[in-house]
């Protein structure tokens, strides 16, 4: 006992030398007879990036990096031995995250309402009940510039305050928890991770609109979100935070769970509605909104699951402290799904007004190939992509609107030189043609013929024309679908010919797919200098395009072959060519 | 149960205060348990009542990490916290083994280091 611990671990770009440097510092350690003392550790992951060997006293707080070998020896003999900081070494930035929405996410039992409670939950409630009138409720919010993170970004306090003061004897409050961008889980680790946070929110929700009834709507492809969050409900009426008389006040509240069926199209809240009232989930014209003739008619206030989940530490640590964080119009922060080729995929809350270059890099460790980074995609088929040209771009709602794409729920799609924009935007739109309700024409017409245009693309038979067709198709699918999602479907599209018209080009001109990715426009080739002409892809071929003798060589039939890709897996010489 | 009063939170988050006790948090959201995190965690719930060992196992939910998962949190006295990232079964008996009976980390296994409290 009484060792100091060393974690250590190389982060430099060329290749890991932990191994290296850990028996470096354990024969110093020895040669200093200090074996006793110190433990050192070798660990996976140090959460600072390219920074070269990083070594981590953690009792000391204290972090060094970019430690040469030589460096190693004066950190032995001053700070393992003297206790001393080296200050020429010492790693000064502050950590990137901030976690609000994710307070008590993998910290707490998210079973167990105590452990909530033991993290000031349901504090804010019982300030609210006491204290608390709506009207200050909702300019508290007003204050913390909040704004909705289903996507769109409307300021909270508004729709509160619209509904609160619609006059009706019955209003309703709704969790909108039907996650549906693909790559996209940050409502779902929040409801498994500390399902009470929205909870809160929600109750204080329906307490500031006047509402006496709640709906928590969520995908039932979250199966165990929704135990989790029918858990919370239950211990929430044990203790009195829902049903009669809430806390002793005058205020009654109940909350039901309905679940979406596995329609996208219900995250759109007058579709969400029409499938809670038992009805298909179809969206209908607004005006009016929901804030005056919602569910069943009534005043209706709906709210994304991040967006309840910040209210109580609102309400604690009050609106300026919120608004304190983040750019000047986007407060707060964000909670993004972080995905794709990136080295640490995961769940990450940040401030507003951070780089998406920091985002990938510094929290999300950069690329997971060699490949270089291509662009991000956000907002998931709402969106669009983001160059890489962008990646010191501040995020928030207005900037990456700018950029063409959107913030959207927080899905963040990393992709690297092997991604074909036109394969992304053709995988996008296809999402949004197959959960297109089909109410409306611009939508259902307008997105399958799209989408018709890129198969044409990818199967080698566009025309130069056709980019001027999805600009028009797109431009009408913007202005006259009914809802959001016909409205925004052709974003991925317009953004990466935005961005990559050069690619679309490739693709219609020269017949080709600079990241392999569009089987129609590739061609696989024997190269005869790495054949060993063992056969293994001729007898792989499923359709025999694969001819020739030990002599003269083999060779791939263009018009047989179906580019399944088969004899470029099964080679082990390396000898097919895909182009 | 009794409905609370809010004077009761105070009573509720002093009786979940932090005790001092060693413990071993798992991540079990969907995606930890995708990975296996309810096997390491029946694992950790056998091995603690074979050995006769002194220390809490718990669930919590998705620390975010999820490159890592299943991914378990260790707080032992005296050592700093850390998360262990892809832990199995063997890494279940490792982490008892050197870090809970042991007083030393496991090696190439720790993702995240918290801070220390």
């Amino acid at each position: 006992m009484g060792q100091t611990i060393v974690f250590i671990k190389d982060t430099g770009l060329e290749g890991d030398r932990t191994k290296d440097f850990y028996a470096a510092f354990l024969n110093l350690l020895r040669e200093n007879s200090l074996e006793e003392k110190a433990q050192v550790v070798r660990v996976a992951d140090i959460g600072i990036y390219n920074q070269g060997l990083v070594v981590k006293f953690p009792e000391k707080d204290v972090t060094y990096v970019k430690v040469g070998e030589e460096d190693l020896k004066e950190v032995v003999a001053k700070t393992v031995k003297e206790g001393k900081v080296i200050d020429r070494l010492l790693f000064k930035e502050e950590p990137k995250q901030l976690r609000i929405v994710l307070r008590n996410c993998g910290e707490i039992d998210p079973e167990n309402i105590d452990e909530y409670i033991a993290k000031d939950g349901y504090r804010a409630l019982a300030k609210v009940l006491k204290d608390y009138k709506p009207a200050d409720v909702i300019e508290e919010l007003k204050k913390s510039g909040l704004r909705g993170r289903g996507g769109a970004g409307f300021p909270t306090w508004l729709k509160w305050k619209l509904t609160h003061e619609t006059q009706d004897t019955q209003k309703y409050m709704i969790c909108n928890a039907d996650e549906g961008d693909p790559g996209a889980y940050m409502d779902r680790g929040v409801l498994e991770g500390d399902p009470h946070s929205v909870l809160e929110g929600l109750i204080i929700a329906g307490y500031t609109i006047g509402a006496s009834q709640g709906y928590f709507y969520v995908r039932a492809e979250y199966p165990l979100a929704v135990e989790r969050v029918e858990k919370a409900l239950k211990q929430a009426y044990d203790y009195g935070f829902l049903g009669k008389n809430i806390l002793g006040s005058n205020f009654s509240f109940d909350i039901d769970i309905r679940l979406g069926a596995g329609a996208f199209v219900c995250g759109e809240e007058t579709a969400l509605i029409a499938s809670i009232e038992g009805r298909r989930g179809t969206p209908r014209p607004r005006p009016p909104y929901p804030s005056v003739k919602g569910l069943w008619d009534k005043p209706t206030a709906i709210n994304n699951v991040e967006t309840l989940a910040n209210i109580a530490p609102i309400i604690l640590k009050g609106g300026n402290w919120y608004s304190s964080i983040g750019t000047e119009k986007s407060k707060g922060t964000k909670v993004f799904a972080l995905t794709g080729k990136v080295k640490n995929s995961g769940l990450v809350e940040v401030p507003m007004g951070i780089t998406l270059r920091e985002i990938v890099f510094d929290i999300g460790g950069g690329m997971l190939s060699d490949k270089g980074i291509k662009a991000i995609q956000t907002g998931g088929p709402s969106g669009g992509v983001i160059p890489k040209e962008y990646l010191d771009t501040p995020v928030d709602y207005e900037n990456l609107q700018k950029l063409g794409s959107i913030m959207g729920s927080g899905g963040m799609i990393v992709m690297d030189e092997d991604d074909c924009m036109v394969d992304i935007a053709k995988f996008y739109l296809g999402f949004c043609v197959d959960e297109s309700c089909g109410k409306c024409v611009p939508c259902r017409i307008g997105g399958y013929q799209m989408l018709s245009v890129l198969n044409k693309i990818t199967e080698s038979q566009g025309q130069i024309e056709d980019l001027d067709k999805l600009k028009r198709i797109a431009l009408a699918m913007q202005k006259a679908s009914l809802c959001a999602l016909g409205q925004t479907a052709a974003n991925p599209v317009i953004s990466t010919i935005r961005y990559f018209e050069e690619e679309y080009r490739d693709h219609i001109v020269n017949k080709k797919c600079r990241s392999h990715k569009c089987k129609h426009l590739l061609n696989y080739n024997v190269i005869q200098d790495r054949c060993k002409r063992c056969r293994v892809c001729v007898i792989n071929c499923p359709v025999n395009a694969i001819s020739g003798d030990k002599e003269k060589g083999f060779f791939v039939d263009p018009k047989t072959c179906v580019r399944c890709g088969k004899c470029f897996e099964v080679c082990k010489f390396n000898a097919i060519a895909k182009e | 149960m009794a409905k609370i009063k809010p004077a009761d939170l105070d009573r509720i988050k002093a009786a979940h205060q932090d005790d001092g006790k060693d413990w071993i948090k798992v991540g079990m959201s969907t995606c930890g348990i995708a990975a296996g995190a309810d096997k390491v965690y029946e694992a950790f719930v056998e091995e603690i009542k074979k050995r006769n060992l002194d220390i809490q196992i718990k669930k919590c939910g998705c620390q975010g990490m999820c490159y890592s998962e299943p991914s378990v949190e260790v707080r032992v006295k005296g050592m700093p916290d850390v998360i262990y990232g892809k832990v199995d079964k063997e890494g279940v008996m490792k982490i008892l083994d050197k870090h809970v009976c042991g007083n030393a980390l496991v090696k190439d296994a720790i993702y995240e280091l918290r801070t220390k409290r």
